[in-house]
Parts: C-alpha cells; sequence; structure tokens
C-alpha cells in the first residue's frame, strides 16, 4: 500500500475523538446508574429508535431529497463511471439516484455497501468535467466503503439516549425510583444536556475527519487527488451564484436533520457540511504532493 | 467482514485490494473447450484496462510497458497500441494470432504496473472470442476471477449465452460466482 493511501495524523485524532466519546457516554451511564434511572428501558427505546432509523434511513433520505433511483438503461454513464470505480476500489457497486435540482451536490446513504445508494443532482452532473464528477463519486464510494452510517449511527446512540432524556424529563421526572435520590433527579436533565452537547461536538468532529478520510479515498480510488479539488472549487463557487430559491431549498434540505442523531447518521453531503471547502483543498493538495514524493 | 476491513472502516482508511494474476492463464485452456464446444475462436485480440493516476513514476511506468512491448512484439510478431477510452481509463490492446502469446502480454503488462507498484489501479483484461458475435471474457484482477460478457446492440446483453458459457466453463475456469458482479464494459476498444 502507498505511502500517501494513509494519513496518521487524521486517524489519531479521530481515535481520540472515539476514546472521548466512549468517556463521555461511561460517564453518563454511571450518572443514570447512580440516579436509579431504569436504563436498560431507556436504552431499549433508544435502540428501537436507532433500529428504524438504522433501517429506514436510506428510503426516507431518498425520499425527502426526492432523490430517484435510476436504472442502468437511463444513466449508462454514471453507472459505468462507478462500475470501474468499484472495480478499482473492490467493492459491491451501489445503486445510483438522481435528485433533479440544478444545486450541485452529492450524498451517499444506506446501512451497508449492498443497500448503499449514490445519489448526484442533475445539476452537479451539468457542471463538472468528466473527471470531477468520478472524484465526487468517489469521495461518495469512500463513505460506503468505510460505513460512515453504521459508525456515526452508533457513535452517536447515548447522544440519541441524552436528547432523548433532556426532552422528555417531565415524563421521567414524574416517577422518581426512590426518595434517597430525589434531589439527584433534578440534575438529570443538566447532565444529560451536559452530555448531549459534549457528544453532540465530539461526533461533529467525528464527521468533520470522515470527510477528510473520505476524500483521500476518492484520491486514493481515483489517484486524482486535483480532480476532486477543482470540483470542490467549482461547486463552492457555484452555490454563490446559484438564486436564493434554490438556497432556500437546500436550507429545507437541511432544516429535515435537526436532532444530531439524524442530521449525522443518515446523510453525508458533499458541501453542505463542514469542514470548510479551502481546508479540504488544503489537504488534497498535501495529497498530492505525498503522491509524488 | 473481517477484523481488519472493521478496523479500516472505523478509521476511514480506504484501501485498494491487490491485483491477483493467479488465475489469469486459466483461459488457454477454456479457449480449447469453447472452440471445440461452441465454436468460439479467439479473435487474437486483448486489453488490459487500468486507471492512470497523478503521479511522475506512472508515466515512466507506461514508457516502460511501450519499451517491453516493443520488445516483445520485435520477437513474437504481435502488435500493440495503448488508447485512452472516454472514462479516461489506459487500455493496452494487444494482438497476436497465438493465443498463448496473447495471454503471456497480458500478463507482462500487468506485472510491470505491479512491479511500479501501481498494482491496485489495474481494473481488468479483456479477451476477445468471436463465431457470429463478439463474446468476451473479463478478467478482474481484484477478484482474480473471469465472467462472460457478450454485448448484444446498444446497452444489452446476452445473458442467455452468458449463463451457457458459465456452465460450460465451470469446471475449468474460475469464475466470478456473484452474477451481480459482471459489470459490463460497453465500449470496449478491441
Amino acid at each position: 500500500m502507498a505511502r500517501w493511501h494513509h494519513d496518521r495524523g487524521l486517524q489519531w485524532r479521530m481515535g481520540v475523538t472515539l476514546i472521548l466519546l466512549m468517556f463521555v457516554y461511561l460517564v453518563f451511564i454511571t450518572v443514570l446508574a447512580y440516579i436509579g434511572v431504569e436504563t436498560l428501558f431507556l436504552l431499549a427505546i433508544v435502540a428501537v429508535m436507532l433500529f428504524f432509523q438504522y433501517y429506514f434511513s436510506d428510503r426516507m433520505v431518498l425520499w425527502s431529497m426526492g432523490a430517484r433511483v435510476v436504472t442502468e438503461e437511463e444513466e449508462p454513464r454514471l453507472y459505468q463511471v462507478i462500475t470501474r470505480l468499484c472495480a478499482v476500489a473492490g467493492m459491491t457497486r451501489p445503486r445510483i439516484a438522481i435528485v433533479n435540482t440544478t444545486v450541485p451536490n452529492a450524498f451517499a446513504t444506506g446501512r451497508n455497501p449492498r443497500n448503499a445508494v449514490v445519489a448526484v443532482t442533475t445539476g452537479l452532473v451539468n457542471r463538472l468535467e468528466p473527471e470531477e464528477l468520478e472524484a465526487v463519486i468517489a469521495h461518495e464510494l469512500s463513505h460506503v466503503k468505510n460505513r460512515d452510517v453504521m459508525v456515526i449511527t452508533l457513535a452517536s446512540f447515548l447522544s440519541t439516549a441524552a436528547f432523548f432524556i433532556f426532552r422528555n424529563w417531565f415524563f421521567f421526572g414524574a416517577s422518581p425510583r426512590s426518595d434517597r435520590n430525589s434531589y439527584l433527579w433534578w440534575i438529570l436533565p443538566l447532565v444529560a444536556l451536559a452530555v448531549w452537547i459534549t457528544s453532540y461536538l465530539l461526533i461533529q468532529a467525528l464527521s468533520r475527519y470522515r470527510e477528510f478520510s473520505a476524500d483521500r479515498g476518492s484520491a486514493v480510488i481515483t489517484g486524482h487527488p486535483s480532480h476532486l479539488a477543482s470540483a470542490l472549487m467549482k461547486i463552492s463557487g457555484q452555490m454563490e451564484r446559484l438564486p436564493t430559491e434554490d438556497l432556500r431549498k437546500v436550507e429545507g434540505m437541511n432544516a429535515f436533520f435537526i436532532i444530531p442523531a439524524v442530521s449525522g447518521s443518515t446523510i453525508f453531503h458533499l458541501f453542505a457540511t463542514h469542514p470548510p471547502v479551502e481546508q479540504r483543498i488544503a489537504a488534497l493538495e498535501q495529497i498530492e504532493r505525498e503522491m509524488g514524493g | 467482514m473481517g477484523l481488519k476491513d472493521a478496523l479500516n472502516a472505523l478509521f476511514g482508511r480506504t484501501t485498494l485490494p491487490r491485483a491477483d494474476l493467479d488465475s489469469l492463464f486459466a483461459v488457454s485452456t477454456a479457449a480449447v473447450t469453447m472452440q471445440t464446444s461452441l465454436g468460439l475462436k479467439p479473435s487474437g485480440r486483448a486489453g488490459i484496462c487500468f486507471k492512470p493516476i497523478e503521479s511522475s513514476r506512472h508515466d515512466a511506468a507506461v514508457s516502460e510497458i511501450e519499451d517491453l512491448l516493443g520488445f516483445a512484439s520485435a520477437e513474437t510478431g504481435s502488435e500493440y497500441r495503448i488508447e485512452t477510452d472516454e472514462y479516461g481509463f489506459i487500455w493496452v490492446v494487444l494482438e497476436d494470432p497465438d493465443f498463448d502469446d496473447l495471454i503471456t502480454g497480458v500478463h507482462l503488462v500487468a506485472q510491470t504496473l505491479i512491479e511500479h507498484a501501481f498494482g491496485t489501479y489495474l481494473l481488468c483484461a479483456v479477451y476477445r472470442f468471436e463465431n457470429s458475435k463478439p463474446v468476451y471474457w473479463i478478467y478482474s484482477f481484484k477478484a482474480g476471477r473471469y465472467y462472460p460478457f457478450v454485448p448484444e446492440g446498444q446497452m444489452k446483453r446476452d445473458n442467455g449465452y452468458e449463463f451457457r458459457l458459465r456452465s460450460l466453463l465451470e469446471r475449468e475456469l474460475p469464475l466470478e460466482k456473484d452474477v451481480e458482479k459482471w459489470y459490463p464494459l460497453w465500449g470496449l476498444p478491441l
């Protein structure tokens, strides 16, 4: 494996983030157990929520974005591009969906490579050169290959639980288990809020790192970091010049994912979330230098 | 999904499988079977498809392939050309009436790319056979397996014939078992 295929620094940061997240969750569970919340019952509720999200998120996301899964006959070129990239990456080919909007964007969804769908907007297809489009698709394939939906779903499991407690505190508040801990009972929403905020920030960081990873993955699969860099430049430039109508439409799409568990786990935008494009382009240029050396 | 894959996924490491040349030569005996059972003859043409990458060492590898093929063709009388297709992939198309020389040529090109550490960018090798229509055998370097591809006009393939080929050659050719991975390659340059 070529040296430029990996970024040890990035993997360290990701590891540290995961450890911190586990630590926050451990503290949270300890507090819950000490206060005497029916932890198992709570976790069961969250597990069921996440199970549905995990299994139905792909269809939900595609539906909410107005994405239509297309066949190979309808989009032979796109399928040829994705077929070849998958052959290089040694992975099962996901299906392709098209979103009919001028906003250039792409996303990947699906709980595993077999169920994955890579969606591109017509704006993206029309505006990018073939090799730039290929790089964007490779970025999405990396998300699929790295199982980002699963990783973030698991990472946000207790974060969702904390949010759930905070929001439904009155429901829990109505039935404190024992008098001994009744004063602790009132601390519960504060703890839940603190856990939710810290884990939210950590999950945000994690998903940014995974964006960088997918950018590198695109460079690894296509062998051309510069193609993704120019695609990102083009998309970000186009974004600013678009009519407000379309921007509002984009905003509307983002508004759908308000609670953190959904915002992070079900969807990986090429563009809509952090990190800033300049940083991503700088990272890609760095990969290009590593390749030469 | 093994532990290594799980760790790669957890840390977001994209890895590419290496090229597997072990079963490449198996098509040699399969060609005899196809000729006797179906009257399918090797057309004397084959292609190796790989993805060009952004590196000066890549250009060095391609020029070495050209040198090697130059030598080889002087010896065996085979011909070659290098093409870039509409998806930006490079094809080395070899022509030689002797089928075994053709396979050796394909092996030579693949080996050269692997020696230059571009083995992970090898996509496939394609052998063309024909009777009334072209029949292709595609060797996936990543899977180390073959699968048939019989195009029939625009964006259509003769699945019936492909399955027939599968049942005929199941024993002697390492075949891609997952039919979902029999990905077509439209507009082949050979």
